[in-house]
């Protein structure tokens, strides 16, 4: 499937200094793995590429809605004792619902938690836009400003 | 053995006269050598560890020119000439205007020589004239330092402060030695709410052996009582600490442990190597210098590695060997958390860092805030990290002053801390104070005593 580019994707991109070219290769190489979450006809897709981890969200015609990124690299959900909250995207690979849960995520050395969808099946997680571009920015915020 | 590592110029001791001077590397040191015509050879230990002085140039600020100089015309002899003028290199990131030079103490050491020879008081027209000179030559926000002699001998130090940020200055500092601030909180109160933005307090040492030296007398427990006071007003704090291998090297490690104890009214401490001008002791050997890389080490050990060498970087505003900063957060278990390392190598960006030094502090602490809106926290998230760092965090920073014998105007044109006079000029900081042996400066006595009051 190859990606196209809403009005509001690309004015939103440009703001984030996402390439065209690396979200289309999440779309690219979600479609072709499998591994993307979906609702009610909206998929998610990441894909690390590089340093960053890139997000597109897309409907099913490939077209691109929005997209984000961040620096932070994800690592394993956290178990919790609590019923888990059930979220609105199923892992399409797994056929699972996904579930709001937290996630280990690390950064310049520095590991803490944060909210993430996780499937229950493949473990597999993803941010959320408002976290990776509030929290997650923030965070990785204090670290880049401080280097200047 | 022995490798020339860079030309620039400097001044002979002595004169004052422009003389040319050689970087030498020696024995993994690094040294200034010049020769006056007239008065001989001078050598001077400026760094230690020849790679890592080398190494730092990749932090260089891409050389940008200040947007309007006062100082236009042919044939400028640096640093004769300064005002600055279209050779500088860099724009000014923080202004110190000088309200006073009497003082309520008479220290031993005191880079201003306050309360010698004549007194120096500018009216409130002088003053606003001065801050003018700063809107006029520097873009926003506009950071200003106020300074002296001691600026809170003035009563009217509330209304001046006033009349800065109506005027349109960003951020204002006061320079204080806190004496009165310990004895008269009200007037503290009142400089709050005139709208001074933090203080820069010096703090040399734990001990009042240490303030014998440095001041000529006790002062522990006004120090103590100032910021004891600064707390009950919420007044945010930069401790200013003498650093010399004869009066306090030996106490970083525990200034270190007090400023951790007394955050978040402490932001801050700044380490400031003795420099050898205005009122000084003695005439300075190279063992009685502490070059920016004996204070990184020093930090290191006596934190027993909380902090290392490597957590200091240069600003990349003025000249790489003039100045380091870091950034740590306090941890849960009282532990800093160093932000800063130089492991994440240089920042990409070095052009226009004064614009961005300038925004730094108010820009960081609001996109946080931002970032933060409706975002819950809970122990070891990343929410409740951001949450301490933005109010439980310690900047440790340095920046030695350059004197007669170890000033090159190769680091004066890249200087971003101006003093600005009276008669509408802005000056690096040491280039202004800095004097010969025989007490003759160029800039800091020949301005302001001419503005001099009687009395």
């Amino acid at each position: 499937m190859e990606a196209k580019f809403s009005a509001n994707a690309k004015d939103v991109m440009g703001k984030r200094g996402l390439k065209e070219a690396d979200i289309a290769d999440v779309v690219a190489s979600a479609e072709s793995s499998n591994r993307k979450l979906s609702k009610n006809g909206t998929n998610l897709a990441k894909k690390r590429i590089g340093e960053v981890t890139m997000y597109a969200v897309y409907d099913n015609n490939g077209e691109v809605q929005s997209a984000y990124s961040h620096r932070m690299v994800l690592g394993e959900p956290v178990k919790t004792t609590d019923e888990p909250d059930i979220s609105e995207w199923t892992c399409v690979h797994c056929n699972e619902k996904a579930i709001i849960s937290s996630a280990n995520m690390s950064y310049l050395g520095v590991t803490r938690t944060g909210p993430a969808l996780v499937c229950p099946k493949c473990g597999d997680v993803w941010i959320e836009e408002y976290l990776a571009t509030m929290t997650i920015a923030a965070a990785e915020g204090l670290f880049e400003k401080k280097k200047a | 053995m022995s490798e020339l590592i860079g030309e620039t110029e400097s001044l002979c001791p002595e004169c004052l006269k422009v003389i040319p001077a050689k970087k030498i590397a020696e024995n993994d040191n690094v040294y200034l050598e010049k020769t006056c015509p007239e008065h001989g050879s001078y050598k001077v230990l400026i760094w230690r560890g020849v790679a890592d002085y080398k190494n730092l140039s990749s932090y260089a600020p891409v050389p940008s020119k200040p947007g309007k100089v006062a100082v236009k015309k042919e044939d400028i002899v640096c640093p004769l000439d300064c005002g600055l003028c279209e050779e500088h290199r860099q724009h000014t990131c923080l202004v110190v205007l000088e309200v006073t030079n009497d003082c309520n103490l008479k220290c031993p050491i005191c880079f201003a020589s306050a309360n010698e020879r004549y007194h120096f008081n500018p009216t409130m027209d002088e003053i606003r004239k001065m801050y003018q000179t700063a809107i006029d030559h520097v873009d926003d926000p506009i950071c200003v330092q106020l300074s002296g002699g001691e600026p809170t001998i003035r009563d009217d130090l509330p209304e001046i402060v006033r009349m800065g940020k109506e005027m349109g200055i960003s951020f204002i500092e006061v320079n204080t030695n806190g004496y009165r601030l310990a004895n008269d909180i009200e007037y503290l109160r009142k400089l709050k709410e005139a709208g001074v933005d933090s203080l820069y307090f010096s703090f040399d040492g734990l001990t009042d052996d240490v303030y014998m030296k440095t001041c000529g007398r006790n002062m522990l427990d006004f120090k103590l009582k100032a910021i004891e006071n600064c707390r009950e007003v919420d007044m945010g704090v930069t401790l200013v600490t003498i650093v010399s291998p004869d009066i306090n090297q030996d106490q970083i490690g525990d200034l270190i442990k007090f400023a951790k104890k007394n955050i978040p009214t402490v932001k801050g401490i700044h380490f400031q190597p003795l420099s050898y001008f205005g009122r000084f002791p003695i005439i300075p050997k190279d063992e009685n210098r502490t070059v920016l890389p004996d204070l990184l080490k020093e930090i290191e050990r006596q934190t027993k590695g909380e902090l290392t060498v490597d957590n200091f970087i240069p600003t990349s505003c003025t000249n790489v060997h003039c100045d380091v900063k870091s950034m740590s957060v306090l941890m849960e278990d009282g532990s800093l958390f160093p932000l800063t390392h130089r492991a994440m190598g240089p920042p990409k960006d070095t052009c226009c860092i004064a614009t961005k030094t300038r925004q730094e502090i108010s820009d960081l602490w609001r996109y946080i805030d931002e970032g933060m809106d409706g975002q819950e926290g809970g122990e070891g998230t990343w929410a409740d990290f951001i949450q301490r760092a933005r109010t439980n965090y310690l900047t440790i920073s340095s920046m030695p002053f350059q004197d007669v014998w170890n000033v090159e105007t190769e680091r004066l044109k890249g200087c971003c801390i101006h003093t600005v006079t009276p008669d509408g000029r802005l000056i690096p900081f040491c280039l202004f104070n800095i004097n010969s042996v025989h007490g003759k400066t160029l800039y800091r006595h020949e301005i302001l005593e001419k503005y001099a009051t009687k009395g």
